[in-house]
């Protein structure tokens, strides 16, 4: 069910690419990664309009926590009556984030299986290819693109960067795209302000971990998706500041 | 006044850091295979590349003659995936770690041992991926290609180097060379089937197929046989290459054909056998499993019964007449390599328990099985 409904168009779509995109692999991976995010985009507005509705409240917020910082049920009632006076749904920009995770799940995978470096892997992929929603068929001769060429640079993106410079970018990209999307959080000896400094520290050595042992064609996606990220952060920023104005 | 610091500090992303890295990197323990395992059967002995260990089985009851390492030691050795026998010498390819710590790299690395007694008689570190096939062997001369894209030959005697530099190829080389005189003819994931000098490595001609190709061509009547990742299964020339015709298969060829001199049979990874006639490239009979096929399929002796072994766990006996299956034998774990030697067939198998088996040909009833099943209480 998951092969047939999302892993096996994501992969066919990045095969589609690439046969029709020079047959350069990274070319591919960069172009499916736009798709997706811009398939994503009006989840990913919802989420971003959420968390800058929640910087507004800030401010006020932090009166509140002043003003009830030793009655932890007063606080949650006045917290929930100032979201609720602003129409502010707390978890609004979770949903639209879980409903992504599906799609970015699926990118990620395809991506990995049509890198396929070892014959376990390739013999997985021939079972991926060639069949959409449950019918046989062979588009555009993509069975025969396999193994794609994946050379680039310095680079094999079936293996990892042996001179780790991926994995750095990769650090360093997720650690701003974490700044940037991370609302300021109400105190700084708070809990969960202290939960996202460790996320913010936690989340891109996890990726640069995953970049050091998975193929470097993944860290490409991780760089493009980021940048993706903060692009459309400034942009956000840039089209709510001139509504404001 | 002091501020309070939370009391869980940074212990969550340290322990949730630790628990991803150590699932990705494998820790739950046994070998994780990337490639699948071979074994070679030769007057009485089965020598398995079993991951861990290279083993020396007696073939008739599967009783352990040696095994290198002696203990497995996964830091040191392998895994073990192929093994080529010339003689009195075992060559055996593994995945090694090389150097220490978070620069560690993993190399191809290529051993001669003896084959009756398992002792190391030398080691070869070499190439910057796997050896996925096993090599082939002339008298003086072992020929393998590896993941990095290059052909490699070794001097039988103490391994080193024939070529002046190794052949390479524009993709992965997975395939096990064919050597015939003085020609090596050698499949590359770069669509490219390649004839090479043996004595020199320079290139004589080549084929290019639409897909890729990672099994060793077959030579009947100088004539090449293999099939590609295109679908399709090519008859060339010897001598130079040229196509006398193609058969238009289903999905993927990835092993290697097998004839009985009227048909060639082969498997693809969508589950179909095919025999096709060797003149004219006409199909003669397509039979449809319900598993992929990336080994090749093997007849007995007589050449009534064909066998094939699926990537589900199932070994089929199949009339070679009109592809009926005769017998089925379901195993657990996926079959890495199929081998009929007389009345029996022995595979070897990944992800399962039971690693090595022997089968009856005829009726496909297990002989003996490796290791022997812990029994019950």
């Amino acid at each position: 069910m998951w092969d047939q409904l999302i892993l096996n168009p994501m992969i066919h779509l990045l095969l589609l690419f690439y046969r029709f995109l020079g047959q350069q692999t990274i070319i591919a991976i960069t172009a499916l990664t736009l798709v997706v995010r811009l398939a994503t985009l009006p989840l990913t507005l919802k989420q971003q309009k959420s968390a800058q509705r929640m910087q507004e409240l800030q401010p006020e917020l932090q009166k509140i926590q002043k003003k009830y910082a030793k009655d932890k049920e007063k606080l949650a009632q006045e917290q929930m009556k100032l979201y609720q006076e602003a129409g502010i749904n707390p978890l609004g920009g979770c949903l639209p984030l879980l409903l992504q995770l599906p799609l970015m799940y699926g990118l990620w995978q395809s991506i990995i299986r049509v890198l396929a470096v070892s014959p376990l892997e390739l013999l997985k992929l021939s079972q991926n290819i060639g069949q959409l929603f449950y019918i046989r068929f062979d588009i555009a001769g993509l069975i025969s693109l396999v193994p794609l060429q994946s050379t680039f640079l310095w680079l094999d993106l079936g293996q990892p960067d042996r001179y780790f410079i991926l994995p750095v970018l990769v650090v360093v990209t997720s650690w701003l795209a974490q700044k940037i999307l991370s609302p300021p959080t109400v105190a700084a000896d708070d809990r969960s302000a202290a939960m996202n400094r460790q996320m913010q520290i936690m989340m891109p050595l996890m990726f640069g971990f995953i970049s050091i042992s998975y193929a470097s064609g993944l860290s490409i996606y991780f760089v493009i998706s980021n940048l993706i990220t903060i692009l459309q952060y400034f942009l956000f920023q840039r089209g709510h500041t001139g509504k404001k104005e | 006044m002091s501020k309070k610091k939370p009391w869980y500090g940074p212990v969550p992303a340290i322990v949730g850091l630790l628990l991803v890295v150590s699932t990705l990197s494998g820790c739950g323990g046994g070998v994780h295979a990337t490639t699948w395992t071979g074994l070679v059967v030769h007057e009485g002995v089965v020598y398995a590349a079993d991951l861990e260990q290279v083993r020396a089985l007696d073939a008739e009851s599967g009783a352990v003659l040696w095994l290198f390492p002696a203990e497995p030691d996964m830091r040191e050795y392998g895994p073990f995936y192929t093994v080529t026998l010339l003689e009195e010498t075992l060559f055996v390819t593994s995945y090694e770690r090389t150097g220490s710590g978070f620069f560690a790299q993993s190399k191809g690395v290529l051993r001669a041992l003896n084959s009756q007694t398992g002792q190391q008689l030398w080691k070869a570190t070499v190439g910057g991926g796997e050896f996925v096939a096993a090599g082939a062997l002339t008298d003086s001369t072992f020929v393998i290609g590896n993941s990095d894209g290059m052909v490699y030959t070794f001097r039988k005697e103490d391994g080193a180097p024939v070529w002046e530099r190794p052949f390479a190829a524009a993709g992965r080389v997975w395939a096990t060379p064919l050597v015939i005189s003085d020609t090596v003819y050698i499949a590359s994931l770069d669509h490219s089937l390649y004839a090479l000098d043996l004595a020199t490595g320079q290139e004589r001609w080549r084929f290019e197929a639409v897909g890729a190709m990672a099994s060793q061509p077959l030579l009947l009547d100088q004539r090449l046989y293999i099939g590609a990742f295109d679908g399709h299964l090519y008859a060339l020339r010897q001598q130079d290459g040229h196509l006398e015709w193609s058969f238009e298969g289903e999905s993927w060829f990835w092993g290697s054909p097998t004839t009985d001199g009227a048909l060639i049979y082969a498997t693809d990874v969508g589950g179909n056998v095919y025999a096709v006639d060797i003149e004219s490239g006409q199909q003669v009979w397509r039979s449809t499993l319900d598993q992929p096929f990336h080994l090749g399929p093997a007849l007995n002796p007589d050449g009534q019964i064909l066998l094939v072994a699926g990537d589900s766990g199932t070994l089929y006996g199949l009339d070679a007449s009109d592809g009926f299956v005769i017998w089925s034998q379901p195993g657990k774990g996926q079959l890495a390599s199929l081998v009929v030697d007389g009345n029996v067939a022995y595979v070897s198998r990944i992800n399962a328990e039971q690693r090595i088996q022997a089968f009856y040909v005829d009726n496909g009833r297990p002989l003996w099985v490796y290791p022997q099943p812990q029994a019950s209480e």
